[in-house]
């Protein structure tokens, strides 16, 4: 009787259940969390909003000096995502064209503010 | 033993309905815990039967349109009344006060009470559903309860009484039932777990078939006390199979002092009860829901043979041991 | 009693996902039943018209959860093919364990689903907690447990480092263990074959003649799986075989599904080991040229079909899918009839009733419908004090 080998394997060891959120449960680093992007390195071209299935990129104004292939750049606009909606397929990180916009390790936070979660 | 207030000390409050229900709640926590155990899951703390009873007593209560909302109140109390009148005359510390002779006949008439309130739940609820649940219910009862009956009458038929305070001290003497009638046991063990309704024969609560079955309609207070009426039974039940083929709480020599012989008795009884309760959840984790039809045809093509091959071989042994 | 009407779904415990069962039943056999399927509409394939070859990939993944890579794959397919793209072997590959992968999660969950169906629930936590070792395999891959969002056009999104590879060999030894027995379990735990033997029969001439597919089909005796017979990705250099089995009931099913849940392991087992190096997608052009095209893909429940009509743009001019739950559900309905109604659970989980794949407006022939009048005609009893469904007729 298999299953009761099994059964009675199972009472004398120990339960599977990870107890969050005293012990967290290991996450790849391949885990697609919330987006994020860098100031430093967007140039703004708006690819990322034009590839998300989402709609949730909109390019807002934000002037600011980028270097860009070894020159200093002015550059105007940066992407504003609203958190709430993004799906986190990673498309815009695929198609980013320096890696500036990419999805962290974490999923996202919560916030007791609606605005906290548009970035 | 005449004392009144010795009496009511007894009924309500050790071993009597306040025991009662604390030991329900322990024995239903340690039901789910070994469960889960056995699936590898970590299962319920310790205060979570208590904890859902309270908050069911606190919730709303809905009265279909149309039902008899009075008879839907009064039901499952009496269900409950039942199987609390049952454990009295339930041997716990030592033979209990109130047996009389045939006591052995009415624990079992009341044990049948809970799965008739469900009928009439079910009948009452004017719901496919319900309906269904309460046929199945009582299709159930006619199909386990011969050979469950069968099966607890060979204790009394050797024991030469029908008073459970009797076959305890009868066990007293003599060996453990349990070793003269191994086929009875398995049966009655059976048939306690087809009237416990736990699976494989949880037909008539079947939630993925007919939502619930007889207690679809139940809410609030009415599903705390019916709930509360389960877990009674199973204490009652376990407390049955242990007095009448493990040999009860009484050990085979009784101690000097009359305070220690109870508190062995109680020991054994705690022992005796935890193991039976542990065969029932493993059968419950290890099968799955059989048909009613199915039921049916198991249940008197080989359960209830079995229970009259038991009479037989009881009556050859008395026949045997009596006569010469 | 007399014939009742018993009303299943769209809202109960028996079913993941809404469905309307409408069945007669006397006593307790099945006489007649009535299906309704429009409940997860949700405006899919209008939807894909609208977005371009990128974007139109994550939203055709979520039109399922468990098959959500089928989607994906069998469009990016069929888009490559219109498009004349050839796909570098490795991404071939990476899709193949990806679509493997997802069909021993959608076995071992319909394993545990069938167990629960019955009141077997030791069964289905076991199942889900060897779940668990597939999702985990996917999640380091892909980034997610569902959804992988692996595809595109052209190949896939990234690549499978040595140690992801390392990590997924060093599970499989665990999972061909339990999945060993779980074949033993199916074989001898009673109540499990006292449930599923007899249940749901379907000769092979009735499984061609209502066009089951699949599992449900294969267990029938029909000898087709699209991956042998129509191949694509990388099953035509691996080694595997098509499980079949004659039974044709819900005994049957079960005994395919866990033969095809081995088979997958020695798939990815394979492609892991042998994965060719290069690179993982080539470049995709913009506008697809005209054409039509139906593209064939073996998902866990059967063949998924799409097809897709492209008129020179960025978009899809007209994509429809045919998911193959929707194949199975007149099997289920000519299943049902003269069978018991405590197996009514049992044989809508036999086909693995995905509803998110399958929905479709429904419209209602009014004149034939089964309303009151027409029961009233019939002699069939509303329920118990003369009412429907709890409001006066």
């Amino acid at each position: 009787m298999s299953v009761l080998r099994e059964m009675i394997g199972n009472f004398l060891s120990r339960p599977v259940t990870i107890l969050y959120p005293w012990k967290k449960v290991p996450i790849p680093d391949t885990f697609r969390g919330r987006v994020a992007n860098c100031d430093d390195l967007c140039i703004g071209c708006s690819k990322c909003s034009l590839v998300c299935p989402a709609q949730v990129i909109t390019m807002i104004d934000g002037p600011r000096d980028v270097e860009f292939k070894g020159k200093n750049i002015a550059r105007k606009k940066r992407p504003q995502v609203d958190l709430y909606k993004c799906i986190r397929c990673g498309l815009c990180e695929r198609h980013c064209p320096t890696g500036s916009i990419h999805l962290e390790h974490e999923h996202a936070g919560t916030g007791t503010d609606r605005d906290v979660m548009v970035i | 033993m005449t004392d009144p207030v010795y009496i009511l000390l007894y009924i309500f409050l050790f071993p009597g309905f306040f025991f009662l229900f604390a030991y329900a709640f322990f024995l239903s926590y340690l039901d789910r815990k070994i469960a889960a155990r056995m699936q590898q899951r970590i299962g319920p703390p310790i205060f979570q039967p208590f904890a859902d009873f309270i908050k069911m007593l606190g919730k709303e209560v809905i009265n279909p349109h149309g039902v008899d909302w009075r008879v839907f109140d009064a039901i499952p109390l009496i269900a409950l009344a039942a199987v609390m009148t049952a454990f009295l005359y339930v041997p716990v510390t030592g033979a209990s006060p109130l047996a009389f002779p045939g006591d052995l006949v009415v624990v079992l008439y009341l044990m049948a009470l809970p799965t008739i309130a469900l009928f009439l739940l079910g009948w009452l609820s004017r719901n496919v559903f319900s309906a269904m649940g309460g046929v199945r219910a009582v299709t159930q009862l006619f199909i386990y309860e011969v050979p469950f009956f069968l099966a607890l009458l060979t204790p009394a038929i050797m024991a030469g009484s029908w008073s459970i305070s009797e076959i305890v001290r009868w066990q007293q003497h003599n060996l453990w039932l349990v070793f003269f009638q191994p086929i009875g046991f398995i049966v009655a063990i059976v048939g306690l777990q087809a009237k416990l309704e736990r699976t494989p024969f949880d037909i008539p609560e079947a939630e993925t078939e007919i939502v619930a079955g007889p207690w679809t309609e139940l809410t609030g207070r009415r599903l705390a006390l019916m709930h509360l009426t389960t877990e009674v039974s199973l204490v009652v039940g376990s407390a049955l199979m242990a007095a009448l083929f493990l040999g009860g709480p009484i050990l085979p020599w009784t101690l000097s002092p009359q305070w220690l012989n109870g508190a062995v008795g109680f020991c054994l009884f705690l022992a005796k009860t935890l193991a039976i309760l542990f065969v029932l959840s493993s059968i419950t984790v290890a099968t799955g829901r059989l048909r009613i039809d199915q039921l049916n045809d198991i249940g008197w093509k080989y359960i209830a043979s079995a229970a009259l091959v038991q009479v037989g071989i009881v009556l050859v042994i008395n026949f045997l041991w009596v006569t010469p | 009693m007399p014939e009742v009407v018993i009303p299943i779904g769209p809202h109960h415990p028996a079913l993941k996902e809404p469905v309307n069962f409408r069945i007669i039943a006397d006593g307790e056999k099945i006489v007649r039943l009535e299906l309704d399927l429009s409940y997860n509409h949700r405006g899919i394939e209008k939807a894909a018209e609208q977005r371009n070859f990128i974007r139109v990939l994550p939203l055709l993944e979520r039109v399922c959860g468990i098959c959500s890579h089928s989607h994906a794959t069998v469009f990016a397919k069929g888009i490559e093919e219109i498009m004349g793209l050839e796909i570098s072997p490795r991404a071939q590959y990476i899709r193949t364990i990806i679509a493997e992968l997802e069909r021993m999660h959608s076995h071992l969950l319909w394993l545990g689903v069938a167990a629960h169906e019955i009141g077997f629930n030791t069964l289905f936590m076991w199942t889900w907690r060897d779940r668990e070792a597939v999702q985990d395999t996917l999640e380091e891959m892909s980034g997610n447990r569902v959804h992988y969002g692996i595809n595109e056009i052209g190949g896939v999104r990234c690549d499978l480092t040595p140690a992801q590879i390392e990590t997924a060999l060093a599970r499989l030894p665990d999972l061909e263990e339990r999945i060993k027995k779980y074949v033993d379990m199916v074989n001898s735990e009673e109540t499990l074959l006292i449930r599923f033997r007899g249940v749901g029969m379907m000769s092979k001439e009735e499984a061609l003649k209502y066009g089951a597919v699949g599992p449900t089909a294969r267990a029938s005796g029909v000898d087709y799986d699209v991956r042998r017979d129509d191949p694509y990705l990388a099953y035509a250099e691996v080694p595997w075989k098509v499980i079949t089995d004659t039974r044709g009931d819900v005994y049957g099913r079960t005994r395919v599904r866990i033969g095809e849940l081995w088979e997958s392991t020695q798939i990815v087992r394979s492609c892991l080991e042998n994965i060719p190096a290069g690179p993982i997608r080539v470049d995709a052009p913009k506008n697809a040229p005209k054409g039509e095209i139906l593209s064939r893909y073996e998902a866990p429940r059967g063949e998924l079909a799409h097809f897709i009509r492209t008129n020179g743009t960025d978009r899809v001019e007209r994509v429809d899918i045919r998911s193959p739950t929707l194949a199975n559900w007149t099997s289920v309905a000519m299943c049902l009839v003269n069978q018991n109604l405590a197996d009514i659970p049992v044989i809508i989980a036999a086909i693995d009733p995905c509803l998110s794949c399958t929905c479709r407006m429904v419209v209602i022939n009014q004149k034939n419908r089964m309303n009151v009048t027409y029961m009233k005609n019939k002699g069939i009893a509303l329920d118990p004090g003369g009412r429907l469904n709890g409001r006066r007729p």
